[in-house]
């Protein structure tokens, strides 16, 4: 070998180096910087950041691999103590895209049960609907790509949370609209159905507001015998929002109670959380929890309407029920005032961020902190529910929903003889 | 002559060339004359000011009406897209909000005397009944202005710090804390634009921070002695209705 050759190869592998270490490098100072900027404490987590800076720096310069960097870097967010900083390995962070392929939708709400991707409502007079789509059916493959091995990568990761998961499975249900989206199941008796579903637009009114993308919002209401129900999915469109919820909260008097159903229900406007208390709770002063930022303080209060429900009132939440569900959901928890069924909720009281890190991974940070009346903080810990219920196939198969069923029985057995 | 003496007397030019600091009230006495004079704002009986507010950074706009007769009389319609009407006001001693968001609600304790001190017709020339004490605390630079810092303390309430300029007499800055049903709140105020609206100069463009949010106010237009028909400032049903529920109580 030449001696031309050689100093060739080791300038190339000099280079290689170089250029790992400098991706790792500027990942490192993100992570730092962002922590530095936008944590709710000034000295986040009571530590000097710093000397943390100081600390982990020469040992990120001194990483042989991605993966040793991205330990150091973990291991630096977690000094913190904090839920919901972390950092996501750019493999796993690959498969929670969450962009679909277009707007179209089949009309699908799925969630992961028991580690499987299962059916758990299909939209009224959707393609997938008259496409003979039950809840219960198992989705196997959907946009050309197995779904199990997805549900299995993310799950992998503590770090990912169920409704980035679930958003991620419903973008591989998406496309443009007019198109279609091959998908297979597994339905009742387990046998393995292929199906090109039509895609169309998703359910309910498009609604602005302000930089945020215009989403589709819907709100439904209705009876069920002498109890009140109503569902919505997003915090937003106010207007049209608070006044079905209003009309449902008159229609409630009398009745015997009232349901709120917050699954999948990823937030939106925090106020409104507070708005729709006010038709709940009639003790003034009260508050639904605190968040703490770093230049303020907010109280999340409640205004008790003029007439104020005093029907007994079940809050139904999930895994993908977010933000301002959660913060609606834990404050009348909290306050006594509501009574909450379902799974644990998805810790994600705040806008946390994610953000893609020079290294391709995915780093993930709070800015606030929110705790609820209680005391106790939501932002990765969540709403646990009064009543633990989980979704199973064989009842979705069978046409129940228990989740929905607890709630109505419990408000049955509230109604004074 | 020893050293001690030649100090002072090369101190002294320095120090007898800087002018003595104001007193708050010929500051505040000051930006009252400056803006129209006493007697501008003693004509002034009512006003509708018309204008819009927008929150850049969240892509929010909105528009906002307020009316206001004297003495104490206060209306204020905001329309802000996607957060619907809030509309507040004060009504000699009760002070209230309403919003399509958080529902109505009678303000209390300092937050009350805050929105009274607000809605106060001409509280720039009523300044000594709203601010029992006021100090001039010094000079501070605003965009390259040497402005008069004045500490303003009402009888209830966190004090407000207005900064005047030491060349217009024009105030260009307010800061203080709010309280506010959320919590108390850091607010600052930039105030720029000065028009003359009727005899009296007003900033057309007000910036507001408070805690995290930024907006900017746009002042367009205002009515100058228009007839308001008193029901404007009449507690609405929904306002009414607390007030009894709170008397009741």
């Amino acid at each position: 070998m030449s001696a031309r050759c050689l100093s060739l190869l080791l300038a190339g592998a000099v280079t290689a180096f170089g250029q790992t270490s400098q991706v790792d490098l500027d990942s490192f100072e993100k992570v730092w910087t962002t922590v530095r900027d936008k944590h709710w404490q000034a000295r986040p987590g009571g530590l000097d950041w710093q000397a943390i800076h100081d600390e982990y720096r020469p040992r990120v310069e001194k990483a042989a691999s991605h993966d040793a960097a991205r330990a150091v870097i973990q291991e630096m967010i977690g000094r913190l103590k904090q839920s919901h900083f972390a950092i996501i390995p750019a493999p796993v962070y690959s498969v929670l895209d969450e962009d679909g392929e277009g707007p179209g939708v089949t009309g699908i709400d799925a969630r992961v049960l028991n580690g499987q991707a299962v059916v758990v409502s299909v939209d009224p007079g959707s393609p997938a609907e008259k496409q003979g789509v039950r809840p219960g059916w198992q989705i196997e493959r959907a946009g050309g790509k197995d779904i199990k091995p997805i549900i299995d990568q993310a799950r992998s990761n503590p770090a990912i949370h169920e409704l980035q998961l679930t958003r991620a499975l419903q973008a591989r249900l998406s496309g443009s609209i007019g198109g279609t989206v091959e998908a297979a199941f597994l339905d009742g008796p387990g046998k393995l159905v292929d199906l090109k579903l039509n895609l169309t637009v998703p359910r309910g009114a498009l609604s602005a507001f302000g930089n945020l993308p215009a989403q589709h919002v819907w709100f439904e209401s209705r009876k069920i015998a002498t109890t009140a129900y109503v569902r919505f999915n997003l915090f937003l469109d106010l207007p049209r929002v608070m006044a079905g919820f209003q009309q449902a909260v008159e229609s409630c008097k009398p009745c015997d109670g009232l349901i709120i159903d917050l699954r999948g229900n990823p937030g939106g406007i925090g106020g409104m959380a507070m708005g729709m208390a006010g038709y709940l709770v009639d003790k003034p002063n009260q508050r639904l929890g605190t968040m703490y930022m770093r230049d303020s303080t907010l109280n999340f209060v409640v205004n008790p309407r003029a007439d104020v429900l005093s029907a007994p009132v079940a809050v139904l939440v999930d895994g993908c029920s977010a933000s301002t569900s959660e913060i609606f959901a834990g404050g009348l928890k909290d306050l006594g005032r509501a009574r909450v069924f379902g799974t644990r909720t998805a810790a994600a009281a705040l806008p946390s961020a994610f953000e893609r890190l020079p290294n391709g991974d995915g780093f993930q940070y709070a800015v606030a902190n929110y705790v609820s009346q209680g005391g106790q903080p939501l932002e990765g810990l969540g709403v646990t529910p009064d009543v633990t219920v989980e979704l199973t196939r064989p009842a979705l198969l069978a046409g129940h929903d228990a989740v929905l069923d607890a709630a109505l029985d419990w408000i049955r057995r509230q109604k004074k003889p | 002559m020893n050293r001690r003496l030649l100090i002072v007397l090369l101190a002294g030019p320095a120090l007898f060339a800087a002018d003595p600091l104001p007193s708050a009230e010929s500051v505040l006495d000051r930006y009252v004359q400056v803006t129209g004079g006493k007697q501008a704002y003693d004509k002034r009986k009512t006003e509708i000011a018309h204008g819009t507010l927008e929150y850049t950074s969240l892509g929010i706009k909105g528009t906002i009406t307020r009316y206001a007769a004297d003495p104490d009389k206060y209306y204020a319609s905001l329309d802000i897209e996607g957060l619907g009407k809030v509309e507040m006001g004060v009504n000699g001693q009760v002070a209230w909000e309403n919003s399509a968001l958080l529902g109505p609600r009678l303000k209390s304790g300092v937050e009350r005397a805050e929105a009274i001190r607000e809605g106060s017709m001409n509280s720039t020339v009523n300044w000594r009944k709203l601010y029992p004490k006021v100090q001039n605390a010094g000079i501070e630079t605003i965009d390259g202005e040497d402005c008069y810092k004045v500490i303003m303390t009402p009888a209830e309430g966190q004090p407000m710090i207005g900064y005047y300029q030491k060349k217009s007499g024009l105030q260009v800055k307010i800061t203080t804390v709010s309280s506010t049903q959320m919590g108390d709140i850091p607010v600052e105020l930039i105030a720029s634009e000065y028009k003359d609206f009727g005899g009296i100069l007003e900033p057309v463009k007000v910036i507001q921070k408070a805690g995290p949010q930024e907006f900017t106010i746009t002042l367009e237009r205002v009515e100058v002695n228009p007839v308001i028909p008193p029901d404007k400032f009449a507690l609405p049903a929904e306002i009414r209705k607390l007030v009894d529920k709170a008397d009741a109580k």
